[in-house]
C-alpha cells in the first residue's frame, strides 16, 4: 500500500480566500460570540502582528481594515468532500481526514507515469482550486498524514515508499504530529519522550497501561504493525457546489476568477466518475432571497473547466446584474457518461463535429440562438420555400432546378421598369430564361412566375422575375454573387 | 544573382520575380488557369484573402464555390459570417457544396462580426469562413484574422469594396474580381510573387 495525505493547514482562512485574487488583511473568529478569538489569520494579518488565540477585538485595534469571517465547520466539512470528490480522478480509494485527505495510490502510480508526476499532478490540481497544501507519502496513511503535518510546520521530511524504511524516516519526529491529546503528549514530554523512536522503544505493556490502548493503537498503525484499513469517501451522484465570495462582487469579471475555481473542483469530479454534464445550472446569489441563476447547457457532455467558463463568460457578459453577487452555486443534477476525446491522435469525424457543435454554443452563446443557424433544402418549388434554416443541418431534400442564385433576397423588391425593360442601376440586359415556375396553387399562396438571369452594364448579375398576372412588373429576387 | 540564390538550394526562399511554387499546397480553385497564378497551386489552406469587388452580382462568391465544395467534403465546416443576404440553399446543392458543412452567423454589430469571424478562424472547426466586415476595419484586426487563419488552419475570405485597395493589409493575397460579358475577370494585385496586374478571364460553371 502507498498512501499519500493531503494536509490543508488554516482550512477556514483557505476557503475564506480561495474565492478572491489579492488577499487584504483576513482574520477567522471562533469562540464565544461575546468574546471571539482569532482562529486564523492570514500573511499580510500575520505581518501586521495579529496572532493565532488573540481577541479579534485586539487584533482589529492592530489592523485597521482587518476582515473578520465566522468559523463555518460545517463548510469546511463541505469543502473537504467536495476536494475528496475531486481527488476520486486519481484514485477511487479517498478517504476524509480532521484537515485534510488521504489517497491510496498504489494502483494509480503506473497510470500516471510515475509517483513524481502523480504528484506533480495533484500538487497543481490544489492549487488550481485555489487551495494550499502539503503533501505526505508513506506506505501507512498516519505516517502519510504526519509528513505532510510535518511539512506544513517547516519540519524537514523525506517521504518513504516501503515499510522498511519506515522506523528510520519516522524516529526523529515529533510526537505533537500524531494528533494525540495534549495531556498525553505533555505526560510524556514530562518523562523526556519527545520523537516518535522514543516512543516506540517503550514497552508495549506499560505503554498501554499509562497513556491507553487508544495510543498504543495509533503508534502500531503509524508503524505499520497492525493494518489500517480506511472507508474510501464515495461522491453523490449529483454535483452541487457552493462558493461564499468574501466580499460583494459587482458585475461580471469579479465573478469569473471564483467561478473558474468551482469549474476546476467539478472536473475532478467528473473526472472521478468518467462522467460529463450536458446541462450545468449557475446561480448567482446576489443576497437573500434574490439570485440570477443561467442554465448552460452542451451538445455533448462536457467536463473542461476551460471551456464551461468560455461558455459562461460569454453568457454572463449578456447579462445586467441588478444586484453585487455575494455567492457563487454550481448544479449538475445528471451526470452523462463522458465519451474521452483527448489523447486520441487521428482527429477524425466526431472531433470535428465536437469542434464545431463547441464553435457553435460559443457563438450562439453571445449573440443569441437565433443569430447562428445552418441551411437545408425544403421540397418547394417556390424559391423563397427552397431553403430552411434548421438549427442541425440534416436534410435528404435535392434540387433539381436550373441556375440559381448564392444570394436570396429576403423579401422580393419591385424593379423599376419602363419600356425597354427592367433596370437596376442601369438597363438590366436578359441573358437567360424565362423558367416558369407555377406552383403553390393548393396552399392558398400560389406563384406564377417568368425568371430571368440578367445583368447591368457592370457586370452585376441577378435573378429577376415577373408576375405571370402582371407581366408589366418586374421584381428582383437574388443575386448570382 | 540567381547563382547566388538558388531556390532549388533554399527552399524557404522564394524570388519576388517568381510565383512562390514551394508554398504549401493550396485548395484548388476548380479553375486551372487561376491555380497556375496563386502561390501554392490554390487557395492557401491557412491564412487570410482579401476579395475585392464592385457591386454585388460579379461572381465573388461563385469563384470560391468549388473550394468550398472540397473543404466540406473533408469534413470540415464553412462559415458564413455576416453575409448580405442569405445563401441560397438550391444554389449552393447545384454547386455541389453539402449544405450540412454550412454554418450561417448573423452578429447585431460590427464588434460582434469582428468577434465572430476571430473565433470561427481560431477554432479549427472551418475549413473556410467567408466574412463580411460592415464599416471600417483596421489593420490591427485584419493581422488578428491573418493570424487565427493561420493558427486554426482555415481559409478565411474577406469581402470588401475595391476603395479598400488603396489600405496595406496584412493578407497574403487580394484578389480582384470583375465580370465582364459574361466572363469573370481576376487580377491579383497582391501574391508572394510578382502581382498580376492584367486580369484572367475565367467562365463560371452556372
Amino acid at each position: 500500500m502507498l498512501w499519500v495525505a493531503l494536509e490543508l493547514p488554516a482550512l477556514p482562512l483557505q476557503l475564506a480566500e480561495r474565492a478572491r485574487a489579492e488577499p487584504l488583511p483576513l482574520v477567522v473568529a471562533e469562540g464565544p460570540a461575546q468574546r471571539p478569538l482569532v482562529a486564523c489569520a492570514n500573511a499580510a494579518a500575520h505581518a501586521a502582528g495579529v496572532r493565532e488565540g488573540m481577541a479579534v477585538a485586539a487584533a482589529k485595534a492592530l489592523v485597521a481594515d482587518l476582515r473578520s469571517i465566522e468559523r463555518d465547520e460545517a463548510a469546511e466539512r463541505e469543502a473537504l468532500e467536495r476536494l475528496a470528490g475531486w481527488a476520486a480522478q486519481y484514485t477511487p480509494a479517498v478517504s476524509i481526514e480532521p484537515a485534510g485527505l488521504v489517497l491510496e495510490v498504489e494502483g494509480s502510480v503506473r497510470l500516471f507515469g510515475g509517483l513524481a508526476k502523480l504528484l506533480a499532478a495533484l500538487r497543481a490540481g490544489v492549487r488550481a482550486l485555489g487551495l494550499q497544501a502539503t503533501l505526505g507519502i508513506a506506505p501507512t496513511p498516519l505516517a502519510a498524514r504526519a509528513f505532510a503535518r510535518a511539512e506544513a510546520r517547516g519540519i524537514p521530511v523525506r517521504s518513504c515508499t516501503t515499510i522498511a524504511e519506515l522506523p528510520a524516516r519516522l524516529a526523529d519526529l515529533p510526537l505533537f504530529l500524531l494528533e494525540w491529546p495534549g495531556r498525553t503528549l505533555e505526560h510524556l514530554a514530562d518523562l523526556g519522550i519527545v520523537r516518535v523512536k522514543d516512543a516506540l522503544a517503550l514497552p508495549r505493556a506499560g505503554f498501554s497501561q499509562r497513556f491507553g490502548p487508544e495510543a498504543l493503537g495509533v503508534l502500531d498503525r503509524l508503524a505499520g504493525r497492525v493494518p489500517d484499513p480506511r472507508l474510501p469517501f464515495v461522491p453523490p451522484a449529483r454535483y452541487r457546489a457552493r462558493l461564499e465570495l468574501p466580499a460583494e462582487a459587482e458585475g461580471v469579471e469579479a465573478i469569473l476568477f471564483p467561478l473558474k475555481r468551482l469549474l476546476a473542483e467539478m472536473e475532478g469530479y467528473l473526472r472521478g466518475r468518467g462522467a460529463g454534464v450536458q446541462e450545468l445550472d449557475l446561480v448567482l446569489e446576489h443576497g437573500r432571497r434574490s439570485h440570477t441563476s443561467l442554465v448552460l447547457s452542451f451538445a455533448t457532455p462536457e467536463r473542461e473547466a476551460e471551456f464551461i467558463l468560455s461558455i459562461a463568460r460569454e453568457r454572463l457578459s449578456r447579462l445586467e446584474l441588478a444586484a453585487p453577487t455575494v455567492g457563487l452555486r454550481l448544479v449538475a443534477e445528471r451526470l452523462q457518461p463522458f465519451a474521452p476525446r483527448e489523447g486520441t491522435w487521428l482527429p477524425g469525424r466526431e472531433e470535428r463535429a465536437v469542434g464545431r457543435a463547441r464553435l457553435v454554443e460559443r457563438l450562439a452563446a453571445r449573440l443569441g440562438q437565433g443569430r447562428v443557424f445552418g441551411i437545408a433544402l425544403a421540397e418547394d418549388h417556390r424559391p423563397e420555400r427552397g431553403w430552411k434554416n434548421p438549427p442541425a443541418a440534416s436534410s435528404r431534400a435535392r434540387f433539381d432546378g436550373g441556375a440559381r442564385p448564392v444570394w436570396l433576397l429576403n423579401r422580393p423588391q419591385r424593379l423599376v421598369a419602363g419600356e425597354s425593360g427592367p433596370s437596376l442601376q442601369g438597363q438590366l440586359k436578359l441573358l437567360a430564361g424565362p423558367e416558369r415556375i407555377e406552383t403553390g396553387w393548393w396552399d392558398g399562396e400560389p406563384v406564377s412566375r417568368d425568371y430571368f438571369v440578367a445583368a447591368n452594364a457592370a457586370g452585376e448579375t441577378v435573378w429577376i422575375y415577373r408576375e405571370r398576372r402582371d407581366p408589366g412588373a418586374w421584381w428582383l429576387h437574388g443575386v448570382f454573387a | 544573382m540567381n547563382a547566388l540564390v538558388d531556390p532549388a538550394r533554399f527552399p524557404g526562399v522564394w524570388r519576388a520575380g517568381d510565383v512562390d511554387q514551394a508554398a504549401p499546397a493550396g485548395i484548388a480553385s476548380g479553375h486551372p488557369r487561376l491555380d497556375l497564378e496563386l502561390p501554392g497551386g490554390g487557395w492557401p489552406r491557412a491564412g487570410l484573402v482579401e476579395i475585392l469587388h464592385d457591386g454585388a452580382g460579379v461572381g465573388e462568391v461563385s469563384l470560391l464555390l468549388p473550394a468550398l465544395k472540397a473543404v466540406a467534403g473533408e469534413g470540415r465546416a464553412v462559415a458564413w459570417i455576416n453575409p448580405p443576404h442569405l445563401p441560397y440553399a438550391p444554389a449552393l446543392a447545384l454547386a455541389g457544396v453539402p449544405l450540412e458543412a454550412c454554418l450561417v452567423v448573423r452578429p447585431a454589430s460590427a464588434e460582434e462580426a469582428l468577434w465572430s469571424a476571430d473565433q470561427a478562424l481560431r477554432s479549427g472547426a472551418c475549413g473556410a469562413a467567408l466574412f463580411w466586415l460592415p464599416g471600417k476595419t483596421d489593420y490591427a484586426w485584419l493581422r488578428r484574422l491573418q493570424v487565427a487563419a493561420e493558427a486554426g488552419r482555415t481559409l478565411a475570405i474577406l469581402f470588401r469594396s475595391p476603395s479598400a485597395a488603396a489600405n496595406a493589409t496584412p493578407a497574403h493575397l487580394r484578389v480582384v474580381v470583375a465580370r465582364r460579358e459574361g466572363l469573370l475577370q481576376v487580377s491579383l494585385p497582391k501574391r508572394r510573387g510578382p502581382p498580376l496586374v492584367h486580369p484572367i478571364a475565367l467562365r463560371l460553371a452556372a
